[in-house]
């Protein structure tokens, strides 16, 4: 166990070199130039000393390498830059937005599991029966939906049409929770709504289940003491894995309903071209994924002794 | 239930950035929303000599200037009383007697040479524009010394980074949160990045201040500012989409104010490529195209057509020059005359086998564009000419290498009210990416860099505006107009052609 | 014993047979949506580019079904031509990246060795990215346009396949059938169109089609906000973006697109389903 946690971590050396220096080229193969973006998003052209001064401030005069030498050297010692467009501190700025995208993160979990859970065991008990085929609809069509669009349905119909909800977050964090919450938590269930649901029937169907059946141990306290726990490690596994998409996946969600997390930080700074922002993000949003997959495989290892070293870890 | 309560615990412990609404207990409370106030338009926080922030100085009330412009965007003295050049090279300046700095300190000489002393040190733009070579104060005489002649100095002083603060007070804070003591009707008790609350100044030297309390929210959506205003979360908002205008619009509950500003919507023909080196096809494009139509569906009545490159309200702007008008007919006539007719029935004109398509480079920051974009693809198919449009947020790369053959950008023409900037920026300048060349406007840019008598300032900018548009290389289609909807029981509260000043003494709720 | 043994294989050819007919159902409504995609100009009721500002922003009428846009184009034709940008441009990619993913894969599970852990580590590198994070980034330096939204979505979609790919294949590769084709002497081509290929194709082909509604949510996603096509070129995920701020004025510019993709979306995803559970029935209602 302890080998192959050593090797794993062996393994991420290279990723995470990869990674930052993935995230940090692309950025720098962008056309535009950032600094003559940030004048002119202000309104007023400048001169081109201005601009030349500014630039090497930033040293973006610099060779492509020495620039990723020392930004790497920053990554790894917190020091991540400034941003070009708020003249702040990089770290500091991503650290400030990501509780926000956290909480976020967790409450659509949350609700996610609180719709999921249930909803699936139901539909796998009363598998082929009208519920089963009523949940497994509405799944479906949770699932077709691109979760920009079903923030807009629930904007126009929550928020305009019954005024229930502010279509913003305001300083009513609970209130503004709601709608942003809500949208990612319906396709997130309805996926694994039906992931819970096949994970029961393949429990339902084993030898132990047929075997307490013929005991004469009650459905209803089979579902809840066997096939629940085990069932659960296949569950909590696949949810681990969701933080890490989920991390990434706040990002439309987070635009559209101003939700000021690291998501919108990054669309943000994506149109304004601040680089050392959608560095640090995309950077640091891969070693999270990284370390949550990591772990979440390790788990999965530890569970499941046969899973193959480099099978379908992510 | 039970969701809620775990957000709620959890919102506690985690720091979102989200500042409380402070409760005011008394008076009158205004609340505002806008969508100019914000990091990423660099003017957050209200240190003028950072950055933009002397916008946010302005325009919420804390800050003053020597000189304002008024609605004809012509100077007016303001902390200043008057001025006089004694020589080119020297300004005299007579301020305001009576001003006090919000902190307490007398508004005189020394104190506006401390604070331009620090702009010219500190700021990024203010120098290469003021010119400022040394200060002398004396009581309330200033005397700025330039190193060479600077005819549109006062014009500059009047832009937001001259706001005048105490620089004993110093600048509290920094970058977003930075407070500082103005002379406004507002003093500033709270300043981040994405608000700024504030109390009116009692000892205001213009007079009684009516409201308050105002509290200055940052929106970075506009759909969410509507909503904010339709729920009477704000009651006043800067920067709303005129996609919402129809909500506000007939409703007695909300008051629209609106004004054409020096925000102009233009193009440039690139001289360099071959097709557009026709002055026939140029004219027929800024033919082919409705500006009226554009202004009034598109854009909802909130942009105005534009002929020049100044707006109306100037005594040099629309109204002073001609330019060709929408005639699709007349547009047709032309391309034929330079040999374009639809040969092979597609719709185009074609010459030489080549069908007429022209590269129309813009960029989406400023939403009218794109949309000007889509609307000239079909308005310019129906004279027959193919749009290929290129709406990228890289377009300086592809205006640089000259990439385009109009090339359709947007800039406040007249930010100080002075002819002076465009000319110098655009038709001959840094930006003249179309490469323009007309050896008569160049010597009269250099006429008009080196005049300083106003009226003639003025009938070269009205002679140079004629001379752009007959050579057809620019053509300008929409004036922005900067609205301000509020609830109607507000008052006090008027747009006005540069986006300086919002929050004044004159704000008052009913 | 021997009768319910019947009993149990007519019942699952019923069942394989009802599956058949849901199977040929879901297919005619793929091929109706890519026949209207098609035919699409022919389809459209007006000129889907054609303005008329007198006609903005009007609600669904008989002459308009499902109204009109800012520019007075109608929804319907629109809506009707942006199927063709969107689900091709959906169907290019999800070939793209099956076929390039599955090469890469049964290239690395065949050369087991040094190109396989290179390959599997470049693999696992766009695996580390959020997916959704990484194609906007690509997609922002890129710039916008239907082709670099395309190459982004590609760009992090291969790995997936590739695993895929590289699992069916190591499996294949020992099966005792492929050493005895081995050893009488196959070139290493033939043994992999002739054996490894139609046998690793079913899951492949069932994890494509199943990935046709996500990559389609996905494009539209990225076109949502802003990096997807040119204007004026219609596409569902830039119609609704279009629409968006007049969501409170005129909602049938966002409805209407938005349902769009939705029916296509679903459609798409029930064949996936259907298409799994016919070609493997252990795997049924999952």
């Amino acid at each position: 166990m302890g080998k192959y946690i050593i090797r794993r971590l062996l393994h991420l050396i290279p990723i995470l070199i990869g990674i930052t220096f993935l995230s940090f080229a692309m950025m720098r193969l962008a056309g535009g130039d950032a600094v003559t973006y940030m004048y002119e998003n202000a309104g007023v052209s400048v001169s081109q000393e201005i601009i030349d001064q500014a630039k090497a401030e930033y040293g973006l005069d610099k060779p492509f390498l020495v620039q990723y030498a020392t930004w790497f050297a920053g990554m790894v010692t917190g020091d991540m830059g400034t941003s070009y467009v708020s003249h702040r501190d990089v770290y500091e700025t991503f650290v400030s937005k990501l509780p926000a995208t956290i909480l976020l993160t967790l409450t659509s979990i949350v609700l996610t599991v609180l719709i999921a859970v249930p909803l699936g065991i139901l539909s796998a008990i009363r598998q082929n029966k009208w519920m089963d085929y009523l949940l497994r609809f509405l799944s479906f069509i949770g699932n077709s939906m691109p979760n920009f669009f079903a923030a807009l349905v629930l904007i126009y119909f929550l928020s305009i049409k019954l005024n229930l909800l502010p279509v913003i977050s305001n300083e009513n964090v609970a209130q503004s929770l709601v709608l942003p919450t809500l949208t990612l938590a319906i396709s997130m269930a309805s996926k694994y709504t039906r992931q819970v649901r096949a994970t029961v029937l393949e429990e339902l169907e084993k030898d132990y289940v047929t075997g307490a059946r013929a005991r004469g141990v009650r459905g209803r306290v089979i579902i809840w003491k066997s096939v629940m726990k085990s069932s659960m490690l296949t569950i909590i596994t696949l949810l681990a894995l969701s933080i890490g998409s989920l991390l990434g996946g706040t990002t439309i969600v987070e635009t559209i309903f101003m939700w000021d997390g690291v998501g919108k930080m990054a669309v943000d700074a994506i149109t304004m071209r601040d680089y050392p922002i959608i560095q640090a993000y995309v950077a640091w949003m891969a070693v999270i994924y990284v370390l949550v997959n990591l772990v979440t495989d390790i788990i999965y290892h530890y569970l499941d002794p046969r899973v193959r070293l480099g099978g379908e870890g992510a | 239930m039970k969701k809620k309560n775990f957000a709620a615990m959890l919102s506690c412990a985690v720091i979102i950035g989200l500042t409380g609404t402070t409760a005011f207990a008394e008076g009158k409370t205004f609340v505002y929303g806008t969508t100019g106030y914000s990091e990423e338009m660099g003017d957050a926080g209200l240190n003028p000599h950072d950055n933009y922030s002397g916008w946010s100085a302005l325009r919420y009330g804390v800050g003053e200037t020597l000189f304002k412009y008024n609605d004809n965007m012509e100077v007016e003295p303001w902390l200043a009383t008057d001025y006089e050049f004694a020589d080119d090279n020297t300004v005299k300046i007579t301020l305001r007697d009576g001003v006090r700095f919000s902190s307490g300190r007398t508004m005189d000489a020394q104190a506006v040479k401390e604070c331009l002393e620090d702009l010219i040190a500190v700021h990024d733009r203010a120098p290469s524009d003021l010119k400022i070579d040394s200060i002398e104060a004396d009581g309330l005489i200033l005397t700025i010394h330039t190193t060479e002649p600077c005819p549109a100095i006062i014009n500059y002083l009047g832009d937001p980074y001259g706001a005048i603060i105490d620089m004993e007070y110093g600048i509290q804070g920094e970058g977003g949160s930075a407070n500082v003591a103005g002379t406004g009707p507002y003093i500033a008790t709270e300043v981040t990045p994405t608000q700024i609350n504030l109390v009116k100044n009692e000892n205001y030297w213009g007079g009684e201040v009516k409201v308050d309390n105002v509290i200055v929210k940052s929106f970075s959506d506009a759909g969410s500012l509507c909503a904010s205003l339709q729920t009477g979360d704000i009651q006043g908002t800067y920067g709303l989409q005129y996609d919402n205008y129809p909500l506000f619009e007939n409703n007695p509950d909300y008051t629209i104010n609106s004004m054409p500003t020096s925000r102009c919507f233009f193009g440039q023909f690139n001289m360099d490529s071959e097709i557009m080196q026709d002055m026939n096809v140029r004219k027929a494009i800024e033919m082919g195209i409705d500006k009226e139509s554009f202004c009034t569906v598109l854009a909802n009545g909130r942009c105005v057509p534009a002929v020049g490159v100044f707006p109306s309200s100037f005594s040099y702007g629309n109204d002073a020059v001609t330019a060709p008008s929408y005639d699709p007919e007349g547009a047709k006539a032309l391309l034929e005359e330079a040999g374009w007719t639809d040969t092979d029935g597609d719709g185009y004109v074609d010459k030489d086998g080549q069908k007429l398509t022209i590269k129309w480079l813009t960029y989406p920051t400023r939403l009218e564009q794109p949309l000007l974009a889509t609307y000239a693809h079909d308005t310019l198919k129906q004279i027959g000419i193919d749009v290929d449009i290129n709406n990228t947020s890289d377009h300086r790369t592809y205006a640089g290498d000259g990439d385009f053959d109009l090339y359709v950008s947007s800039t406040t023409t007249a930010p100080t009210g002075d002819p002076e900037y465009f000319f110098t920026s655009t038709v001959v300048g840094s930006k003249n990416y179309g490469n323009y060349q007309n050896d008569e406007v160049t010597a009269l840019v250099e006429e008009l860099h080196q005049t300083f008598d106003k009226e003639k300032r003025g009938e070269l900018a009205i002679e140079l505006q004629q001379k752009i548009l007959d050579d057809c290389s620019f053509f300008f289609v929409a004036h922005l107009n900067m609205g301000i909807v509020t609830k109607s029981n507000v008052t006090g509260m008027a747009a006005h052609p540069c986006d300086y000043y919002e929050i004044t003494a004159d704000l008052d709720i009913q | 014993m021997s009768e319910e043994k019947q009993v149990t294989v007519r019942k699952q050819k019923i069942k394989k047979n009802h599956i058949k007919g849901k199977l040929i159902f879901f297919l005619i409504l793929a091929v109706l949506l890519l026949l209207t995609a098609i035919f699409a100009q022919y389809i459209c009721p007006y000129d889907p580019y054609a303005q008329d500002l007198m006609m903005a922003q009007k609600p669904p009428s008989v002459a308009h079904p499902l109204g009109t846009d800012r520019y007075g184009r109608d929804m319907l034709s629109r809506v009707i031509i942006g199927s063709t940008t969107s689900i091709f441009s959906t169907l290019l990619l999800v070939v793209i990246v099956t076929v390039v993913g599955t090469g890469i894969g049964i290239i690395c599970a065949w050369n087991h060795g040094k190109v396989d852990t290179v390959l599997m580590r470049i693999s696992d590198l766009f695996l580390a990215f959020p997916g959704l994070v990484f194609a906007l980034a690509v997609a922002g330096v890129l710039g916008g346009g239907v082709h670099n939204a395309i190459i982004a979505l590609a760009v992090i979609s291969w790995p997936k396949f590739a695993r895929l790919a590289r699992g069916l294949t190591l499996a294949q590769k020992n099966a005792p059938y492929m050493m005895a084709a081995q050893l009488s002497g196959s070139s290493t081509p033939k043994l992999l169109v002739k054996h490894i290929l139609p046998n690793i194709a079913g899951p492949i082909l069932v994890t494509s089609v199943l990935d046709i509604g996500t990559m389609m949510m996905e494009l539209a996603g990225l076109s949502f906000l802003g990096l997807g096509v040119k204007p004026p070129m219609a596409e569902w995920g830039s119609m609704i973006n279009e629409g968006r701020s007049m969501l409170q004025v005129s909602p049938w510019m966002v409805l209407a697109p938005g349902a769009a993709i939705f029916v296509t979306v679903m459609v798409f995803n029930l064949l996936g389903d259907t298409l799994r559970d016919y070609m493997d029935p252990k795997q049924r209602n999952r």
